[in-house]
Parts: structure tokens; sequence; C-alpha cells
């Protein structure tokens, strides 16, 4: 398994280079460049800038310069500010991340439970409520949501605030969690309820019962324990779509993480920042799905590397 | 056959009924749709809203009043009889709005997913009829599109292609006559990054359709490499495509509506249900129903289409029957 791990980390080297590659030439086709400013600067102020960022040089030399610097663990400075582009990732990707962990945290408890009571009473009342929550929350996008949500809890009830993001601060964290989590929940209830369903007919669960087990202890380690193997498969690609895929939500609760830094960054045509963010989560999404099949290959020892 | 269902068997299959008439697949599986009855409601309500909202673009009767009209001494107005949704911050009618959006959302989505098939079906082709080595080209490529988030990528696109004078395309810019520059330069940006699914989807279906006997069969008695592909197997994926496709579409409004809402949304005076909903959300404080009609336009489309998509895939594909 070490030889499997080492096989594919270092798999994502290329693909990390060909990521970097395809964003510097893509990037640099957007037209205009980041000292573009509605005030047109003078064009010996330009050139100074230009020197200084290594911007005056060909696009192959930049690239040449772009990619050595990244083999140095060096991603470059922002243009807009100045500071080296790692503390700029470093900082905003703790709001992205504590945001991201909060949603999944989320979709992890309620998915889990809503699958798993909806897959006990199957057809009965609960049932009926989980299917309806799995069906009508894979079908709110998060920016039909957060506005929903505002209006109701933070501007008619005033139990939440309006903006911004605190860790441990209720008022601020419930309403981006809920608004960024409540789809990965849908998701996560309806696998998990098809394969608490599937595992619930097993034969080893009848014999379980037969030998006088008790259901408790049936469901929730019997069956939990196999039902959750293509619940885990899918937790990888959904923790890296929440922790990278929170633009929205940044957006609509002005919460400044990464993603914000992204958009802005791409706006303004802050090169070095977004060769930063776009490797940046490249490298996240390459670290879950390792992640993921490794413990794929722990729970289940079918599965060998 | 018939003759042996007359002799007692001890196979369940010697009682059953004939049929007096054979069904096709195609047929088979309609009859099998529209037995789904949430499906066939989603059916007709997305009907139902295409059909308004593309009536509305010619005939007043449903729209009423003109989406670009503006009264400043009438703005922000409760619902009523003359404006079914009330007005914006702007007085414009807030149900053509509504109704200009949704065909505007619906023509990103349609138009995103054709392009989408486009080049999907054409890579997971190539891939999968080519050499290995081909394949292997445009497998990674697939790798590497998977790499990037999705809306990243769009961003990126979406900027390269706005604000230049393209072609074919036009500039992107409304005020300036020509294409509908910046629907197209929407629809492109997404549908450059959103092929890869569809891709994989074909390719795998294409390899497997190869190992199946009917082609070996086919190719036996001399038929042309082409005809196989047209005849014999593209016809074989196209109820995964289908399935795809359903899923696909309000994935497309879903990422021009996010695009939108990040403040990179279509100029004004064009509106999406993306920009509507920004625009309202922008205004929350002075009238809060202007983010929830189109919100609920939204949840309208993204249900019906997985309800529709849900009743495709139990319909086309024989192994999730019950």
């Amino acid at each position: 398994m070490l030889a499997y791990t080492i096989r594919r980390a270092l798999t994502m080297i290329p693909l990390l280079l060909a990521v970097a590659t395809v964003t510097f030439f893509l990037m640099h086709g957007v037209k205009g460049g980041p000292f573009d400013t509605d005030k047109p600067l003078s064009d010996a102020a330009k050139e100074r800038l230009n020197q200084r960022y290594g911007l005056d040089k060909s696009l192959p030399e930049q690239y040449i310069q772009y990619v050595t610097n990244l083999a140095k663990g060096d991603l470059g400075i922002s243009f807009s500010n100045d500071r080296p582009v790692r503390d700029i990732i470093r900082d905003r990707f703790k709001i992205s991340l504590q945001l991201g962990l909060s949603a999944f945290a989320m979709a992890l408890v309620m998915g889990l439970a809503l699958g798993i009571v909806s897959a006990l009473y199957q057809n009965g009342i609960f049932d009926y409520l989980g299917v309806f929550f799995a069906t009508v929350g894979a079908a709110l996008p998060s920016f039909v949501l957060a506005p929903v949500l505002v209006i109701i809890f933070a501007v008619n009830l005033h139990w939440f605030d309006v903006l911004g993001w605190e860790l441990f601060n209720y008022k601020k964290m419930v309403l981006p969690t809920v608004a960024l989590g409540t789809l990965s929940t849908a998701y996560v209830a309806r696998i998990t309820r098809a394969s608490m369903l599937d595992v619930l007919r097993q034969d080893y669960i009848r014999t379980a019962r037969a030998k006088g087990v008790t259901e408790l202890q049936v469901v929730m380690v019997h069956a939990l324990k196999n039902a959750l193997i293509p619940v885990l498969t899918i937790l990888g690609p959904i923790l890296a779509g929440l922790v990278v895929g929170s633009f929205i939500i940044e957006r609509a609760f002005a919460i400044p993480g990464l993603g914000f830094a992204f958009v802005n960054a791409v706006l303004i045509r802050d090169y070095g920042v977004i060769m930063g963010t776009t490797l940046f989560f490249a490298v996240v999404i390459a670290v879950m799905n390792l992640v993921v099949d490794l413990l794929y290959g722990i729970v289940d020892p079918r599965i060998r590397y | 056959m018939a003759e042996e269902g007359t002799i007692a068997q001890p196979f369940e299959f010697a009682t059953w009924e004939l049929h007096t008439k054979q069904r096709g697949f195609w047929s088979q599986a309609f009859r099998r749709l529209i037995r789904n009855r949430l499906a066939v409601i989603a059916a007709v309500i997305l009907l139902v809203v295409a059909s308004v909202g593309i009536a509305a673009e010619f005939v007043d009767v449903v729209q009423r009043h003109d989406p670009a009209e503006q009264q400043y001494r009438n703005t922000n107005a409760a619902p009523s009889g003359e404006y079914w949704l009330g007005t914006d911050t702007l007085g414009r009618d807030v149900w053509a709005r509504v109704l200009e959006g949704t065909v505007f959302s619906l023509k990103i989505g349609f138009g995103a997913e054709s392009i989408v098939l486009l080049i999907g079906i054409t890579v997971g082709l190539m891939a999968a009829l080519g050499t290995r080595w081909s394949d292997g080209i445009l497998m990674r490529f697939t790798d590497l599109a998977y790499a990037f988030p999705d809306l990243l990528a769009i961003i990126l696109f979406r900027q390269i292609l706005i604000g230049r004078d393209w072609p074919i395309l036009g500039t992107g810019d409304p005020q300036l006559p020509g294409m509908p520059g910046s629907l197209l330069v929407t629809i492109l940006a997404i549908s450059f990054v959103s092929w890869v699914t569809i891709a994989r989807l074909v390719r795998g279906q294409m390899l497997s359709l190869k190992q199946l006997d009917y082609v070996t069969a086919a190719t036996a008695i001399g038929a042309s490499r082409w005809r196989i592909v047209r005849v014999h197997m593209l016809p074989n994926t196209l109820s995964t495509v289908i399935v795809a496709v359903t899923f696909g579409i309000p994935t497309r409004i879903f990422a021009e509506a996010s695009l939108a809402f990040i403040g990179l949304g279509v100029p004004p005076p064009a509106a999406s249900l993306g920009t509507l909903i920004t625009d309202g959300y922008d205004n929350l404080q002075s009238n809060n129903l202007l983010v929830i009609w189109p919100a609920i336009m939204v949840a309208t489309l993204m249900l019906c289409f997985t309800f529709l998509g849900d009743g495709l895939r139990d319909a086309l594909d024989p192994r999730t029957r019950k």
C-alpha cells in the first residue's frame, strides 16, 4: 500500500505540471494585463512595473521562470498588494476550509442520520420525509438557498446575521453552512438510504437477527459497517467540492475566502494569485481522491493495492 | 415456438402469454416512462414553462408588459392584477422579467448542452475507436479537465472569450449590433469545460459494445467500420446519452446562474434567472419578493429536470427496472 501511495503521489506531479501549463496560457489569453487600470498609467511607469514583475520577458520565458520557481516551492507574489501568493492562499484558505468543513460535517451527520432512518422505516412517514428532503435539497442550488435563508432567518426572524463568517459564532456560522451543505446532505442521504436498504436485505443480517442480536446492534454495527462503503467513495469528491467550491456562498455572505480571492484575481488579472489558487485547488482535489482510494482499501478488505 | 407452449413444461416461460404485437425498445421505454407519474408531471410543467416563455417573446398576452420598460413612479409595487408578480426597483414588470430570464436560462441550458454533446460524443468516439495511443491522450486530457474545479475553469474561459471582437460571435456587448455575443460567450465557456462526463460515458459504452457478438457478426458479414459504428453501436449509446443530457441541462443552467451570482453574468438589459436572483439579492432590504420569484422558478426547473431524468433512467435502463 505504501508503494501504491508513492506511485499515486508521483503521478500527481505531471498532472499538476499540466494544470500549471494550461492555466498559465489560458490566463495570459485573457485580454489586458494586471496594470491596465481605469486611469491609464504612464508608459514609463507601466514599463517599470512590468520589468519589476518580469512581465517584460516573452511568454515562454515567463513560463519557464514560473515553473522553475514552482519547483522550488515559490508561488510568486501578488501584483495587487505585493504579498507572497503563498501567504494569501494560507490566510484565505483557512476561512474556506472552516466553511467547507462545517458544511461537510453537516452533510455527514445529517445525511447519514436521514439516510439510515429512511432505510429503517422504508415506506413509512420518516422515509417519505427523508426522501422528500433529499429530493428538494438536491433541487436547491446554493444561490437559491442563500437568499431564501437570509430573508427568513436573518431579515425577518433576526436569528442570525446577514453577512460574515466567524468560527464558533453560531450567528455567523449557521446560514453559510446550511446554504453550502444542503446539496451534499441530500446526496449523502440518498446514497446512504440506497446502500442501507441493500445491506439490510443480506443474509448475514438475517443471521444476526436470528441469533438474537439486538436490533440496535444489528443496525449500528452489522449493517452500518458495510453500508458505509459506497458512502465513503463519494465523501472525497464532496469534501473537495465543498472546500474549493464555496465561491457562491463566499459572495452571498461576503466571506473573504479563497474562492472570493480567485474571482477577484481573474477580474484584475493578478497572475500570481490565479496560478497559485488553481494549482492549490488541483492539489486539494488530487489529495482528496487519493485519500478516499486509500481509505477504501482499508475499509473493504476485498480491495488490495 | 408457440407449439412448445402447449406441451406441459416445468419451465416458467411455458405459461407466459404470447403477445400478438411485438414492441420495440423505444416503444416499451416510452410506455414505462408515461407510467411514471412524477416524470410525466415534470415533463408537462417543463413544456408549459418553455412554451409560455417562448410565446411571451412574440405575443403580449402572457407577458403583458415589456420586460425592459421602466416606470419610475411605480417601483417595488406589490403583486396586483396589472403586475402579476409586482414590479422591481426600476419599475419593471417582474412577471415579464422572470419569463424572459427563464427563456434565457433555457437557451443557455439547451445551447450549452448541445455543444457539450457534440464535443463529448466526438471525443468519446475517437477515444474508443482510435488507436491505443489516441485513447491514452484523450483520456489524459479528461483527467486534466477533472483536476480543475469546474467553475474556476469556466470563469477563466469566459474571461478569455469576453471583450473581444470574434469573427462570428461578435463582441459580447449587447449594445453593439451583430450576433448575440454575451449569450454565446457564456454558452461556449460552459461547454468547453463540461463535455468530459459525456465523453467518458460514450467511450465506456463504445468499448463494451465493441466486445459484443453482434458487432463481431456485423464485421464478419463485411459491414464497413463506419456502418457498424453508425447503425449498430451509436444507437446503443443513445439511452445513456439521453439520461446524461436530461441531468446536464439543469447543470448548465446552474453554472450560468453561478457565474451571474459572482458578478460575471450577462450584461443588462438581458436577464437570466441567475442575474435576476443576483439583482434581487442585492435589493433584499427594499423588496425581498424580487429574489423569491426567480428562486422559485430555478427550483421548479431543477426539480422537473431531476424527476424527468430519474424517470428516463428507469425507463431506458433495463437493469434498474423493478
